[in-house]
């Protein structure tokens, strides 16, 4: 809200020094956007929070600095001498959109002379923005301005019929503005209309047929009251947003309307001459009171935390126009609003309106909260070991928008089949499908280092997941995955996730399972579990997928639900005792056929041990057909024996050994080489 | 040569060698003495050497064995200056070794600084006995609106302020329409769903993403990160929540710092504030906040004259960013690593 200096004296006192007056406006809740100077004249533009209609004018401007300064406000006094000619005999309105416009009121002016407005009134709207049409455009906007009541002034000659009908637009009207442009109007809009034609949207702009010009004679001023929903609708759908809609939105004062309606004829005929027609047309004249408000005494303190002298209480909502109703009790106090203050409904607003001109400065900063012990939540300690691993490991932690394009969702999803779901709005550009997993806004992360600077990022991210839930109005499953990108061989990343998951306190190594996933190369994807617990996917990732962002391959992608990763963790490592007797090292070497794989190997050898087994170390695969024949490998292998409470003899470490080769032959017909 | 004339001339080389080793003093004198006897090129020991050629064959064998004599006493010799001037064993520095150059430097990753911020913001609210809390980034209106005295036909609400989830009833319209599923757009919806579960007293900060749609620059991106706290008990008071914001922000940006409230205007607040800091002499906008609204308390079920509580949130993006200097948001959600190995 655009303030001019020289007008604004013209309601108040402003002998105070204008900064002192800037920062107190801002710390009683007109904040101080800035001030320009505009032909000698200080503008100061004012931020009016939404709830604060009453400010959307000079005038009450003005009573927020006489209450800050226990000054009064000089309310222009408004004298208008009317014909005998009745109104209604000239013009009639009817009401058919009542929800939208609970009060309409229309005037008329007979005999003006349209032409320039007088210096004064074009410098005053020039310091706030508005540029000068003609004396009577320029006086409707002028009230505006001065208290925030919109107004319209219509061509009365170019209203049909004499009468002015308010409803909603219909089915493919079309409306033309005053600034010249076509509008599509809807039944949601609500018109002002004639007896033809639309002739303005309420309370947002009016139509170019309508409008005041040169040869305009005879007029009707409309001042009324239009529903903030409507208004809104209206004005974002045909994106014409108007300073008539703002404060529409915000609401107006609805004894206001007729003192807007007389001010701007009492201006109209000073500066343009003419006859106001005797009375006004007015749909809605009673206007409700205002219900009452209790202050009960001891809230102000229990809710600001502290004393104010209840004389002091009553002489701010007094000055902020809150009449006390008399109907006190030893409860507290009961106020009755003033009606321009729609946000004053409840004790708490009455709290606020003392705080606020009290001054939140006398609000001390040495009240302390009792203590209270507060734990770090496991997750977070989680989150920290994850991210310590990963670091660690040379990958770094991104962070990636939640919400991605068709492409990126398409390429890969390996935990769900359900399409994504999406937004109304995009988000960034053509972004409107929220992530079914975090793994294809890496790659798109590892293919722009790729493209921009020929890094090979190798990434993480932490962050929710989206998967449709079944039935449709329940809201989606969202759970934290850790979705991990890196170059390089699958054996890398997967020894990435088992550091990690022997960091997180687990012992058991993560299952694999092959899968096929889109987005993944064939038989290079695996499904990962801990015990029976599904923990994630890990794999190779398609050179198809790879093609798409540019990027060469190798790239191996794996995503862990970190739910699943946290329900088997054990932040709190239990010291296991170190066996203070020597160990026995024996590497074996393996022949066997190609399709056994390591973790049966491993499963064997463990149970032939038992307790015994320190450690088992995979050292390497090699293949020689010429020796071994097809579809043979050499399996090289190490196994550390030893015992926690005895020395290993030779003997016992042979049989041992002899146990795995055992086994080994009986169960995976692997044969020992020597 | 005669056999005698080679013997003597390895004779005169042993004693020159000898006491040239002796009497080296410093890294200088040994590397001359070094390169004149046993130098590759010029070393007078490979001159000698040469001279082994004009020995009659039937006495090249005693020559050899003297030669080999000499050669080792003169390595002896160079040995024992050696470690006489490296002051000790023979893992003495080679002289091509250069520390200035660089390490190996194993390859570590980085944390995201938003992480970074909101750990540190953690960890200044933990120490005032805040735990943290979260919750879904897809809501409904209840927890994002209504329970937060955000009614019906409230701008907050709009469709095209929010991210509201595509419906058949979404598609059907040509327009968009408020859904029953949104992004949520702030994470009060976290300190109502504790609400709903939990008596006073309660003390939490909620974290996370929110959604705006907003058109990227500079200082603007549809999702960002919010840090909320939240104070319900018996007798809480705006005193308290002026205390506890100084004490945050003196905590967070290390000096005695100077607080202000201004006036503003949150549905879920009353009173509302906006609160700034005043730092290196400037004022800066910290966020919002306020004493939770009755018409809330009244919403999860806690009655309003028995319980006051103060909320506050903040922009973890604008703390982030002014902390490390950061100018474009953006930078923060490009996955760029030029960005973010500087972190």
């Amino acid at each position: 809200m655009l303030v001019s200096w020289k007008w604004l004296s013209k309601y108040v006192d402003l002998s105070m020094d204008r900064e002192e007056l800037e920062t107190r406006l801002s710390l009683s809740g007109l904040n101080h956007e800035g001030t320009e100077i505009v032909g000698g004249d200080p503008v100061i533009d004012l931020e009016v929070t939404s709830n604060r209609g009453d400010c959307l004018g000079h005038l009450g401007v003005a009573r927020e600095i006489a209450v800050l300064y226990g000054t009064s406000v000089k309310t222009p006094e408004v004298v208008i001498s009317e014909s005998d000619e009745a109104v209604d005999s000239l013009l009639s309105v009817e009401n058919q959109f009542i929800d939208a416009c609970p009060r309409y009121t229309a005037r008329v002016i007979k005999g003006v002379r349209v032409g320039p407005s007088p210096d004064w009134m074009v410098e005053a709207l020039a310091a706030v923005g508005i540029a000068s049409v003609n004396n009577v455009v320029d006086s409707t906007n002028y009230v505006t301005m001065e208290c925030g009541q919109p107004l319209h002034a219509f061509d009365f000659a170019k209203v049909a019929g004499a009468k002015i009908v308010v409803r909603p637009g219909k089915k493919d009207e079309k409306f033309r503005a005053i600034d010249h442009k076509d509008y599509q109007l809807d039944d949601s809009t609500c018109v002002i209309a004639d007896a033809k034609q639309a002739d303005a949207i309420a309370g947002v702009m009016g139509g170019a047929e309508s409008e005041v010009d040169e040869s305009t004679t005879d007029l009707v001023i409309e001042a009324a009251v239009f529903t903030p929903l409507v208004v809104r609708r209206a004005a974002r759908k045909l994106k014409l947003h108007s300073p008539s809609s703002y404060r529409f939105e915000r609401k107006v004062d609805p004894v206001g309307v007729d003192w807007a309606s007389r001010r701007v004829c009492q201006l109209i005929q000073e500066l343009a001459g003419g006859e106001v027609a005797k009375g006004v047309i007015d749909t809605a004249p009673e206007i409700a009171d205002r219900e009452s408000i209790t202050l009960r005494s001891g809230q102000v303190k229990r809710i600001l935390g502290i004393d104010i002298d209840p004389q002091e209480i009553t002489r701010i909502l007094n000055e902020l126009g809150c009449t006390a109703d008399g109907d006190d009790s030893d409860q507290g106090i009961s106020y009755v609003p003033p009606t321009w203050r729609h946000d004053l409904t409840r004790e708490a607003d009455l709290i606020e309106e003392v705080a606020r001109i009290y001054g939140y400065d006398k609000i001390p900063e040495d009240a302390p909260i009792p203590v209270a012990p507060s734990e770090k939540r496991p997750f977070d300690v989680a989150m920290d070991r994850v991210r310590a691993v990963l670091t660690a490991a040379g990958m770094s932690e991104a962070m990636t928008p939640s919400v991605v394009t068709a492409k990126v969702d398409d390429s890969l999803s390996p935990w769900t089949d359900k399409p994504a779901l999406q937004t109304q709005t995009q988000m960034l550009k053509g972004s409107k499908r929220l992530r079914r997993t975090l793994i294809p806004s890496l790659l798109q992360g590892r293919a722009n280092n790729w493209a921009t600077a020929s890094i090979e990022a190798n990434l993480f991210e932490i962050s929710h997941i989206y998967l449709p839930s079944d039935a449709g109005d329940t809201l989606p499953s969202e759970q934290y995955s850790l979705g991990l990108v890196a170059g390089g061989d699958f054996f890398d990343l997967k020894g990435i996730i088992e550091s990690l998951i022997l960091r997180m306190g687990i012992s058991e190594p993560a299952k694999v399972t092959p899968v096929e996933r889109p987005g993944f190369a064939k038989g290079g994807a695996v499904e990962l579990s801990l015990g029976d617990a599904p923990l994630g996917y890990l794999g190779v990732v398609d050179p198809k997928v790879l093609k798409q962002w540019k990027l060469p391959h190798p790239v191996v992608a794996a995503e862990l639900s970190l739910p699943a990763l946290l329900d088997a963790s054990r932040l709190v490592p239990q010291q296991q005792s170190v066996s203070a007797f020597p160990s026995v090292q024996r590497d074996l070497n393996f022949v066997l056929a190609e399709s056994v794989r390591w973790s049966e190997m491993e499963n064997v050898v463990r149970s032939a041990v038992g307790d015994d087994l320190a450690d088992l170390v995979y050292v390497e695969t090699y293949r020689d057909e010429k020796k071994d024949g097809k579809g043979t490998k050499r399996l090289l292998l190490s196994v550390v024996l030893q015992k926690s409470d005895d020395t290993l003899s030779g003997d016992q470490a042979d049989a041992l050994i002899q146990s795995i080769v055992a086994s080994c032959e009986k169960k995976l017909s692997a044969k020992l080489l020597s | 040569m005669s056999l005698q004339d080679f013997l003597a001339s390895l004779d005169a080389l042993q004693c020159d060698a000898q006491s040239a080793f002796d009497s080296a003093d410093d890294a200088e004198s040994f590397e001359a003495a070094r390169v004149a006897f046993t130098g590759a090129k010029k070393g007078r020991l490979k001159d000698v050497q040469k001279q082994m050629g004009a020995v009659p064959n039937e006495e090249k064998k005693t020559a050899g064995l003297k030669l080999n004599e000499v050669k080792s006493a003169i390595q002896t010799a160079l040995e024992t200056a050696q470690s006489r001037l490296g002051g000790g064993d023979d893992s003495g520095v080679d002289p091509t070794f250069d520390p200035t150059l660089p390490g190996n430097r194993p390859i570590i990753g980085h944390i995201h600084p938003i992480t970074q911020t909101i750990n540190h913001l953690m960890e200044i609210m933990g120490r005032m006995g805040f735990e943290a809390a979260e919750g879904p980034e897809v809501e409904d209106p209840w927890h994002n609106f209504v329970a937060l005295n955000i009614p019906e036909d409230h701008p907050a609400r709009d469709p095209l302020d929010n991210f509201y989830l595509a419906t058949a009833a979404a598609a059907k319209a040509d327009r968009n329409v408020e859904g029953e599923q949104l992004l949520r757009s702030q994470t009060s919806t976290v300190q109502i769903r504790i609400m709903e579960e939990r008596q006073p007293p309660i003390r939490i900060i909620s974290l996370g993403r929110v959604y705006r749609p907003d058109q990227p620059d500079a200082t603007h991106f549809p999702m960002f990160h919010q840090m909320e706290g939240l104070l319900v008990d018996k007798n809480v008071t705006m005193a308290n929540l002026k205390t506890v914001l100084r004490v945050f922000a003196t905590n967070y940006l290390g000096d005695d710092v100077e607080i202000r409230f201004r006036p503003s205007f949150f549905p879920f607040t009353e009173p509302s504030v906006e609160v700034d800091f005043l730092w290196d002499g400037t004022w800066i906008e910290f966020g919002g906040a306020g004493m939770i609204d009755p018409n809330v308390f009244k919403a999860v079920g806690y009655d309003p004259d028995e319980v006051s509580g103060f909320a506050f949130g903040l922009g973890v993006e604008r703390l982030c960013m002014r902390r490390h200097g950061i100018t474009d948001i953006r930078d923060l959600y490009s996955g760029d690593l030029r960005f973010l190995r500087q972190f």
